[in-house]
C-alpha cells in the first residue's frame, strides 16, 4: 500500500507564499500529474515530497506513515531530475547501481538488480558505456532505471521530458505509461505539458498560483473544469470565453446574450440573476460551421485533417474554431460558426463554473 | 560554410592556405623565438663550456661530468623533489578543505572567501618577510607563542637549524600557494550541478559518501591541473627559499634552481649554472609530458564529452 496523503501544505520563502494549503489524496498505484504553469509551485511541490525542501507547514504522509521529518531515502521515494542527473564519471551500470552502492548491497545482488532494470528499460547492452554516450532518451532511461532499483513506494518525477525533442517525448510519454502498468506503483509527475498530463494521468492536479485548482480525471478536466483557468489550461488549442449577459434561467438552463454574438439557452445548473456577467467557453473543437457567431478569419491553420482558424467577432472578440480539413474558408473572409448548447461552458464572474447537465457520459 | 567563397579567394590572389597560417602566426612565432627558444638555445650553449665574466672556453660535457658525478647534486634534486612533493601535496590537501568550507551554505562565506586572498594577493616578498620575522628567534612570534604555552625551553630560531629550516619554508610555501589552489578547487565545485547532489541525497548517500563519489570525481581535472601546475611552479620556486634561508642552513633549503642560482648568478660561473638550468628544463620538460598524458587521460575518464 502506498497512499499519498498531502495536508495543508504551505511554503513560504520568506515573504514568497508558493504554496497556499495543499490538500491531496493520491491513491496506491495511482498515476497522478501535477501541472501548471511555470511558478504555480508544482515543482516546489513534488520536492517537498522528496524531501529535498521542507514544508513551511502541513503533513506527508506516505502508505500511512508521516513521514515529514524523515530524509528523503527514509521516505520511500525515488525521484527522477529533469536533468537527469546522470554522475557523467560513473557508466551505465554504476549509475543505475548508485543508490545500491549507498545501501551497500553484495555485489550480487546489485548486478542482480540493475540487470532486471536494465533490461526493463532496454539497456542491457548500453551498461558499460558513459552517460555522455548515450542519446536523450537513453539517459532518460538509465536515470529512471535508477529510480527503480530501489522499488519505492512512490516516484516522482520532475519534468523528466523536457529535454527530449518533440517525437523522442511521444515515445517516452508511451514508455512510462507502459512502465506505470509493470511496476504498478504510485507515481507523481510534474509538468508543464497538458498533453503528458492527458495521455498519463489517471488523475492530474491543476495548480495555479500555489492552490489546487482542480484534481480530477483528464475528462473531468476536459468536460467539467472546475474554474476558467483550469478550462482554458486544458485543451488544444485554448478554449474561447466569450464575455455575455444573463437574460434570464429555468428548467432548460441559462439565457445569455453573447456580447455582440446571438442568444443562447445553455444547459447548465447554478444560480445567476437577469443581469450578470458571465463568460461562456467554447471549445474550438466544438464550433462548427453554421448560423450563429460571425468572425472575420485572420490566419488560418490547414492541417491536413482539421483547420486551426483564428478570427475576430464584429466586436472585437478573438475566436478560434477548429474546423474540417476541407472546410471552404479563406483568410480575410468572413464566415459564421455555431456550437451546440451542450458543448458550451459557462464561468461566474469570479471564475468558478455553473456545472454542465449534458456533459458527455465518459467524464461522469 | 558561408565564408568559403572569401577563403577561395584569398587563395585566388596567389596566399596558398599554408602560406597565409604562417603569416598568421609569425607573430607568435617571432615572440617565442626571442622570449624563449634563444635563451634556452644560449642556455645550453653555455652549459658546453666553463663560462665566467673572464671569457668561455668549450668544455664538451665535462660541466655534467662533474654533475653527475658529485653525490651533493643529487642530494640537492633528492631535495627539490621532496620539497615539491610535500608542499604540493599539502596545498592540495589545505586546498581541497578550505574550498569545501568555503563552498558550504554558511553565513558570511563572501567574506570568507575574501580572506582567504590574501597570501596570494600581496607581494610574495612582503608576506615571506613578515614569515621570516615569526620564525625569528628573539622576537618571532612563533618561538614566543611556542614559550608562552611552555612547550619549549628559552628561544628557538626555526631558520636557524637543518629540519626546522626545511619545513618552515615548506610551511611558507603552502601559506603562499594555497589560496589559489583554494579559489580554483572552489570554482571547480561551484560547477557541479546541484542535481547530482541531490539525487544523491534522495538516494540516501551522505555528506561524506557524496563527497567521495561525486565531488571529487567531477572536480578531478582541475585537481590534476593544479597538481601539476603547483608542482611546476613549487619546483621552481625561487623567491620564497632565497628571503627566508638563501638556501641555508649548510644546504638544508637548496632546492635546483637554489642551487642553480648561487653557482651561475651568485658565482658567476655561467657554465656550470647553464648545465644545472639545462638538468631543470629535462625535468620540466617531463612533468609537462606527464601532465599532459594524464590530463588528457582524466578528462577522458571524468569528462561529461
Amino acid at each position: 500500500m502506498a497512499t499519498l496523503d498531502l495536508r495543508s501544505i504551505t511554503k513560504s520563502f520568506g515573504t514568497a507564499s508558493v504554496l497556499k494549503g495543499i490538500d491531496l489524496a493520491i491513491r496506491d498505484k495511482e498515476f497522478v500529474v501535477f501541472v501548471g504553469p511555470s511558478g504555480c509551485g508544482k515543482s516546489t511541490l513534488l520536492r517537498i515530497v522528496a524531501g529535498l525542501e521542507e514544508a513551511t507547514s502541513g503533513q506527508i504522509v506516505i502508505g500511512g506513515t508521516d513521514v515529514s521529518a524523515l530524509a528523503p531515502v527514509d521516505r520511500g521515494i525515488s525521484m527522477v531530475f529533469q536533468s537527469y542527473a546522470l554522475y557523467p564519471h560513473l557508466s551505465v551500470f554504476e549509475n543505475i547501481a548508485f543508490p545500491l552502492r549507498v545501501a551497500k548491497l553484495s555485489e550480487a545482488e546489485v548486478k542482480s538488480k540493475v540487470g532486471k532494470a536494465a533490461e526493463i528499460l532496454q539497456l542491457t547492452d548500453k551498461l558499460h558505456l558513459k552517460p555522455g554516450q548515450l542519446s536523450g532518451g537513453q539517459r532518460q532511461r538509465v536515470a529512471i532505471g535508477r529510480s527503480i532499483v530501489r522499488n519505492p513506494k512512490v516516484f516522482l518525477f520532475d519534468e523528466p521530458l523536457s529535454n527530449l525533442d518533440a517525437a523522442l517525448r511521444g515515445d517516452m510519454r508511451v514508455e512510462l505509461s507502459q512502465l506505470h502498468r509493470d511496476l504498478s506503483a504510485t507515481m507523481v509527475y510534474v509538468t508543464h505539458d497538458q498533453v503528458e498530463a492527458m495521455t498519463m494521468a489517471h488523475r492530474i492536479v491543476v495548480l495555479n498560483a500555489g492552490r489546487v485548482e482542480q484534481f480530477g480525471t483528464p475528462m473531468e478536466l476536459y468536460h467539467h473544469p472546475a474554474t476558467r483557468f483550469v478550462a482554458t489550461f486544458i485543451g488544444q488549442p485554448n478554449m474561447n470565453l466569450l464575455p455575455a449577459r444573463v437574460v434570464g434561467q429555468d428548467a432548460s438552463g441559462l439565457t445569455v446574450d453573447i456580447d455582440g454574438g446571438p442568444r443562447m439557452t445553455l444547459p447548465v445548473e447554478g444560480r445567476a440573476a437577469p443581469g450578470d456577467r458571465v463568460e461562456v467557453g467554447m471549445r474550438p473543437e466544438n464550433l462548427h460551421l453554421g448560423q450563429g457567431l460571425t468572425m472575420k478569419v485572420r490566419v488560418l491553420e490547414r492541417l491536413g485533417g482539421v483547420s486551426i482558424t483564428y478570427g475576430m467577432l464584429a466586436s472585437g472578440q478573438r475566436l478560434c474554431a477548429a474546423l474540417p480539413g476541407d472546410a471552404p474558408i479563406r483568410e480575410g473572409e468572413e464566415l459564421s460558426v455555431a456550437i451546440n448548447p451542450a458543448d458550451a461552458h459557462v464561468f461566474d464572474a469570479s471564475g468558478a463554473v455553473m456545472r454542465r447537465t449534458q456533459a458527455p457520459a465518459l467524464a461522469a | 560554410m558561408t565564408d568559403a567563397p572569401a577563403i577561395q579567394t584569398a587563395q585566388r590572389r596567389g596566399l596558398s592556405d599554408a602560406a597565409f597560417a604562417w603569416l598568421l602566426i609569425s607573430p607568435a612565432l617571432a615572440f617565442i623565438a626571442v622570449i624563449v627558444a634563444w635563451p634556452l638555445v644560449e642556455t645550453i650553449r653555455l652549459s658546453f663550456t666553463d663560462a665566467t665574466l673572464g671569457g668561455e672556453n668549450y668544455i664538451g660535457l665535462q660541466n655534467y661530468i662533474d654533475l653527475f658525478s658529485s653525490p651533493k647534486f643529487f642530494d640537492t634534486v633528492g631535495r627539490t623533489f621532496y620539497w615539491m612533493f610535500l608542499s604540493v601535496s599539502l596545498k592540495l590537501i589545505v586546498g581541497l578543505i578550505g574550498a569545501t568550507l568555503l563552498n558550504a551554505a554558511i553565513p558570511g562565506k563572501a567574506l570568507f572567501r575574501i580572506l582567504v586572498m590574501p597570501p596570494w594577493v600581496i607581494p610574495v616578498a612582503i608576506g615571506v618577510i613578515g614569515w621570516k620575522w615569526m620564525y625569528n628567534g628573539y622576537f618571532g612570534l612563533v618561538s614566543g607563542l611556542l614559550q608562552e604555552f611552555g612547550l619549549i625551553e628559552g628561544q628557538i630560531a626555526l631558520l636557524a637549524t637543518k629540519t626546522s629550516a626545511f619545513y618552515a619554508a615548506i610551511v611558507t610555501d603552502v601559506w603562499v600557494g594555497t589560496p589559489m589552489v583554494t579559489l580554483f578547487f572552489l570554482a571547480a565545485m561551484q560547477g557541479v550541478s546541484r542535481d547530482l547532489y541531490e539525487a544523491a541525497w534522495v538516494d540516501g548517500a551522505g555528506r561524506w559518501y557524496r563527497f567521495r563519489r561525486i565531488t571529487i570525481p567531477q572536480i578531478m581535472p582541475v585537481i590534476v591541473s593544479m597538481a601539476l601546475l603547483s608542482a611546476i611552479w613549487t619546483f621552481n620556486s625561487f623567491e620564497i627559499i632565497w628571503i627566508l634561508t638563501e638556501g641555508g642552513p649548510r644546504g638544508a633549503t637548496t632546492t635546483l634552481i637554489i642551487d642553480t642560482y648561487k653557482v651561475a648568478i651568485s658565482s658567476q660561473r655561467f657554465g656550470e649554472g647553464a648545465a644545472r638550468a639545462v638538468v631543470i628544463v629535462a625535468l620540466l620538460a617531463m612533468f609537462s609530458l606527464a601532465y599532459l598524458y594524464f590530463l588528457n587521460r582524466v578528462n577522458r575518464h571524468y569528462g561529461a564529452k
